[in-house]
C-alpha cells in the first residue's frame, strides 16, 4: 500500500468526507497521514504575517499562537481519529491553497493527495487572479494520484471491493490504467475497464451507436487486455451517452468503491473548465471516492 | 526613550531583529515605541545638508502654491478636495517644515510626517506633469521618506521589507536554495506539457536574463512557469541568476537609501558574472523603476545604465508579437471589452505606453479595447502604489485611494483588466474585494499562453485524446 498520505482539509464539514476517507486508509494500510492545512490567503500585497483565514474569511495576523491555535482545532475536529491514527502529522501553512498543497506534497513526496472537491465557496476572490479551482489546480499539476471525496455518503467505510477505470484513451489515463490494476490487485477486487461514447453533440442512428459500441469494447480488450498480466477478474463495458454521467451510473451500477479516471482538461479558466470537466462531474456526482491520475511517476 | 528595540534608527540587518520585529502583532509594539523614539535634530539637519541637493532647494523655494497640482492629485480627489490633500501643501507641510526650522522638530511631527509622506503620496509622479514648473512631489516624497527612514520614521511593514532585502537579497525571506528549488519544481511541473522545457540557472553568455519579483517564488511559482514557457515557445536562450534574481525593491517604497543600492547591486552582480547579452525584468512597476531607472544612479554607474541593455516584460513580449516569434491564435483574440492599467512606474517614469497597446493590439480583437481615460503618462495610479498596498496602518486611507481606480474602471464598462504590474494587480483585486464590481484583472503572461500558436515541434508527442 502507499506509504505517506497528504489529506489537504479545510477543517470544514466539507472536507470531512474526505477525512474519513483519508484516516480509514493510513489505518487499514499503515501509512503515514500529513494533515495539511492552508491557514489563509496572505494579504497586504502578500506580504508578511496578515492572511484571510480560509473558513471564516476574516483578516487575522498571522503568528505562532494564532497558528498554535489552529492546529489545536484541527487535532479537535479530528480528535478521535488522531487517537486512532498514530502515524500522524499536521503541517500548516499559509499562501494560495493549491501551490501550498502542491509545494507540500512535493516537500514531503507523498504517495496521495485526498482531498474534498470544493471549500465551499467558489466565488472567493483570491481564486479570481488565478484561474482554476483548488481542485483543478492540485488534480492537473500533482505527481501522485490525487483522490476527492465529495460527500461523506461517498466516503469509504472499508476495503475495496470494486474499482471502475474509466478511460478517454488520452495518454494520461495510462497512467491512471497502471494506478487502477494496481490498486485491484492489490486489494484483490473486481475491476471494470470503461470508456463512455460521447453522443451529447451529434445526431446519430442507433445502428452507427451500436458499431461504435461494438469498435470500442474491441479497443478497450485490445489496448488494456494485454496489459492486465495475470489479472482475471475484470470486465469491459462502452456505454454511450455523456461522459460524467455514464461514469457515475456504471460505478453506481456496478456498486464501485473507487472510480478511477485522467484529469487531462488543459483548461484552466474555471469558468470555462467548470462545467466541462468531466472529472469535475464525476466527483462532484460520484457516490464513492474518485482518484485522478494524471502522471506516471506514483502509480 | 532614544530608541525602541523594535522602532529605532537602524535597519534590520539580521535574521533574529527580523524575526523579532515580525512577531509583533500588526506592528503594535513597533508604533507604540515610535511615541517615544528621540528625533536626533542635529542628524537629521546634517543629513539633509548633505544630501539634499540643488533641484529639491530650488523646487521647494519656487513652489508657488499656486495649486495647479491640486487636480491631478487622485487622492485629493478621493479625499473629497481635502486642502491639505494638494500635493505642494504636502510637501510644504513636510519637507518644507523641517527645512524651515533645520531639522528642529519633535517626535508628533516626525509622525505625521510618516503619516504623510506614505499614506497622502503614493509618489506616482503625476502632479509633476501639471505643475508649471515642473515640480515633481513625488520625487520629494522619495526624499523625505529617506529622511525619515534614517530617523526610524517608517511603517511596520516596510522596515521588514527593507530588513527582509538586507537578509536575504529579496523582499520576501526566500533564500538561494529555496529559489532554485522552485526552478526546478515549475519545470518538473510543466514538464509534461512542454516537452523540453527548461529554466537553466546560472548559464553565463545566454541571450536573456530573467530576474522578476520575489513573490513569484513565494506564492505564485506559476508566473515564473509562464515566463519559462513563453521564452521556450520564443526560442530564447535565457537563464536566471541563483543569486541576484530578485529585482524588487520594497527598500525604494520604506526610503532606505543604501538597502536600495544593495538590492540593484545583488542583480548588476549577476548581470557582471552571467554576462547575459540583455536582461529581461517581470511584470512590476517598481521593480523596473528601481532596477533600471534609478538603480544605475544608487549603483554609481556613470553612464546612468545598468551593465547591460535592461528591458522590462511588455519590451520583450511586443518584440515577441511583433517578429512573430510568439503568434496569436486571431480565433482566440480577446472579444469582449477590456481596459489596460498603465503602471506609473514604467509608464510615467519609462514612457512604456505606446509599447503596451502595441501588445493590445495583437491580442484584443479589434474594437474590444478600452482606454481608461485618462490613461497613459495621465493615468492615475492604481491607489495601491509607493507601499500603500502594504501597509496595515494606512489600510482605510488606502481603500479610499482605489475609488480612483474604481471609477475609472467603471467607466470603461469593461469586466476584465489586464495589469502588468504586481502592485497594480494587488490593488485591482483589493479593489474587487473592497467594493465588488465583478470585474477580472490579470497579467499578460497567462493571456498569451492561452493565445498563443504553439508549433507542433513544442507540442507533446503523442498526444492522443477522445477518439470521437
Amino acid at each position: 500500500m502507499k506509504k505517506k498520505i497528504l489529506l489537504a482539509t479545510t477543517g470544514s464539514p466539507a472536507s470531512f468526507g474526505a477525512a474519513r476517507v483519508a484516516f480509514e486508509m493510513a489505518k487499514r494500510y499503515d501509512a503515514e497521514l500529513l494533515l495539511f492545512h492552508v491557514a489563509g490567503v496572505p494579504k497586504k500585497g502578500f506580504s508578511y504575517q496578515e492572511v484571510n483565514d480560509v473558513r471564516s474569511q476574516e483578516t487575522v495576523q498571522v503568528d505562532d499562537d494564532y497558528m498554535a491555535w489552529v492546529e489545536e482545532e484541527l487535532k479537535n475536529t479530528y480528535a478521535k481519529q488522531l487517537e486512532e491514527c498514530k502515524n500522524a502529522r499536521i503541517i500548516l501553512a499559509t499562501g494560495l491553497p493549491h501551490r501550498e498543497i502542491l509545494r507540500a506534497a512535493r516537500d514531503e513526496d507523498v504517495d496521495m493527495i485526498i482531498m474534498g472537491a470544493h471549500s465551499g465557496d467558489s466565488s472567493d476572490i483570491y481564486s479570481k487572479g488565478y484561474p482554476g479551482s483548488t481542485l483543478q489546480r492540485v488534480a492537473k499539476a500533482a505527481k501522485c494520484p490525487v483522490m476527492t471525496v465529495h460527500r461523506e455518503s461517498a466516503s469509504y467505510m472499508g476495503g475495496f471491493s470494486h474499482i471502475v477505470f474509466a478511460t478517454d484513451f488520452s495518454k494520461q489515463s495510462e497512467s491512471a490504467f497502471k494506478y487502477a490494476l494496481s490498486m485491484a490487485k492489490e486489494f484483490d477486487c473486481e475491476m471494470t475497464l470503461f470508456h463512455a461514447l460521447d453522443i451529447t453533440s451529434k445526431v446519430l442512428a442507433q445502428s452507427d451507436i451500436e458499431d461504435k459500441l461494438i469498435t470500442l469494447r474491441k479497443r478497450l480488450r485490445d489496448v488494456y487486455g494485454p496489459k492486465m498480466g495475470d489479472f482475471k477478474n475484470f470486465e469491459v463495458d462502452v456505454w454511450e451517452g455523456n461522459p460524467y454521467v455514464e461514469i457515475v451510473k456504471i460505478a453506481r451500477e456496478r456498486m464501485a468503491d473507487l472510480i478511477v479516471l485522467a484529469h487531462n482538461t488543459r483548461e484552466l479558466d474555471p469558468e470555462q473548465a467548470r462545467m466541462g470537466s468531466t472529472l469535475e462531474q464525476v466527483l462532484l456526482r460520484a457516490n464513492c471516492p474518485v482518484v485522478s491520475v494524471n502522471r506516471p511517476d506514483k502509480v | 526613550m532614544p530608541e525602541g528595540i523594535l522602532c529605532n534608527k537602524q535597519p534590520i540587518v539580521t535574521d533574529e531583529q527580523l524575526k523579532l520585529t515580525l512577531g509583533d502583532k500588526s506592528g503594535k509594539q513597533y508604533y507604540a515605541e515610535m511615541e517615544q523614539l528621540e528625533v536626533d535634530t542635529d542628524k537629521l539637519w546634517s543629513t539633509i545638508q548633505n544630501t539634499m541637493k540643488s533641484r529639491l532647494k530650488t523646487w521647494l523655494n519656487i513652489c508657488a502654491k499656486c495649486g495647479l497640482c491640486a487636480d491631478s492629485c487622485f487622492l485629493y480627489e478621493c479625499n473629497d478636495r481635502d486642502p491639505r490633500q494638494v500635493p505642494s501643501a504636502k510637501i510644504h507641510a513636510t519637507l518644507g517644515e523641517i527645512v524651515k526650522r533645520k531639522g528642529k522638530v519633535d517626535n508628533a511631527f516626525m509622525r505625521k510626517c510618516m503619516d504623510i509622506a506614505w499614506s497622502w503620496c503614493t509618489c506616482c509622479n503625476r502632479c509633476g506633469q501639471f505643475c508649471p514648473h515642473g515640480i515633481d512631489m513625488g520625487v520629494m516624497f522619495s526624499y523625505t521618506r529617506g529622511l525619515l527612514f534614517s530617523q526610524g520614521f517608517v511603517p511596520w511593514e516596510l522596515k521588514i521589507g527593507s530588513g527582509m532585502h538586507r537578509v536575504y537579497k529579496a523582499q520576501m525571506d526566500v533564500t538561494t536554495e529555496d529559489w532554485v528549488d522552485t526552478c526546478e519544481w515549475m519545470a518538473d511541473e510543466n514538464s509534461e506539457e512542454w516537452p523540453g522545457l527548461e529554466i537553466p540557472v546560472d548559464k553565463e553568455d545566454a541571450d536573456i536574463m530573467y530576474t522578476l519579483n520575489a513573490r513569484e517564488a513565494k506564492h505564485y511559482p506559476e508566473d515564473i512557469a509562464e515566463a519559462a514557457i513563453l521564452f521556450h515557445v520564443a526560442g530564447e536562450n535565457w537563464t536566471v541568476p541563483s543569486e541576484g534574481w530578485e529585482q524588487t525593491s520594497l527598500t525604494i517604497f520604506a526610503g532606505d537609501w543604501e538597502g536600495c543600492k544593495q538590492q540593484v547591486l545583488h542583480v548588476y552582480d549577476a548581470i557582471e558574472r552571467l554576462r547575459p547579452k540583455r536582461v529581461v525584468g517581470t511584470e512590476c512597476g517598481h521593480a523596473h523603476r528601481a532596477t533600471v531607472i534609478e538603480g544605475p544612479y544608487w549603483a554609481g554607474r556613470e553612464d546612468g545604465q545598468p551593465p547591460r541593455p535592461y528591458i522590462h516584460y511588455v519590451e520583450w513580449l511586443a518584440e515577441m508579437l511583433r517578429t512573430g516569434r510568439i503568434k496569436i491564435d486571431p480565433a482566440k483574440r480577446i472579444k469582449e471589452p477590456v481596459t489596460l492599467q498603465d503602471s506609473c512606474n514604467y509608464v510615467r517614469n519609462q514612457g512604456l505606453k505606446n509599447i503596451t497597446r502595441e501588445i493590445m493590439s495583437y491580442l484584443v480583437e479589434p474594437g474590444y479595447f478600452v482606454e481608461m481615460a485618462p490613461n497613459k503618462e495621465y493615468n492615475y495610479c492604481c491607489g495601491g502604489g509607493g507601499g500603500f498596498n502594504g501597509i496595515g496602518k494606512y489600510r482605510p486611507q488606502r481603500n479610499i485611494a482605489l475609488l480612483k481606480k474604481r471609477e475609472q474602471i467603471l467607466a470603461t464598462g469593461c469586466k476584465l483588466v489586464v495589469a502588468p504590474c504586481h502592485n497594480c494587480w494587488d490593488a485591482i483585486r483589493d479593489l474587487e474585494e473592497e467594493y465588488p464590481i465583478g470585474i477580472r484583472w490579470s497579467f499578460l503572461k497567462p493571456l498569451v499562453i492561452k493565445m498563443m500558436i504553439v508549433p507542433d515541434h513544442l507540442k507533446p508527442q503523442d498526444e492522443e485524446g477522445e477518439e470521437e
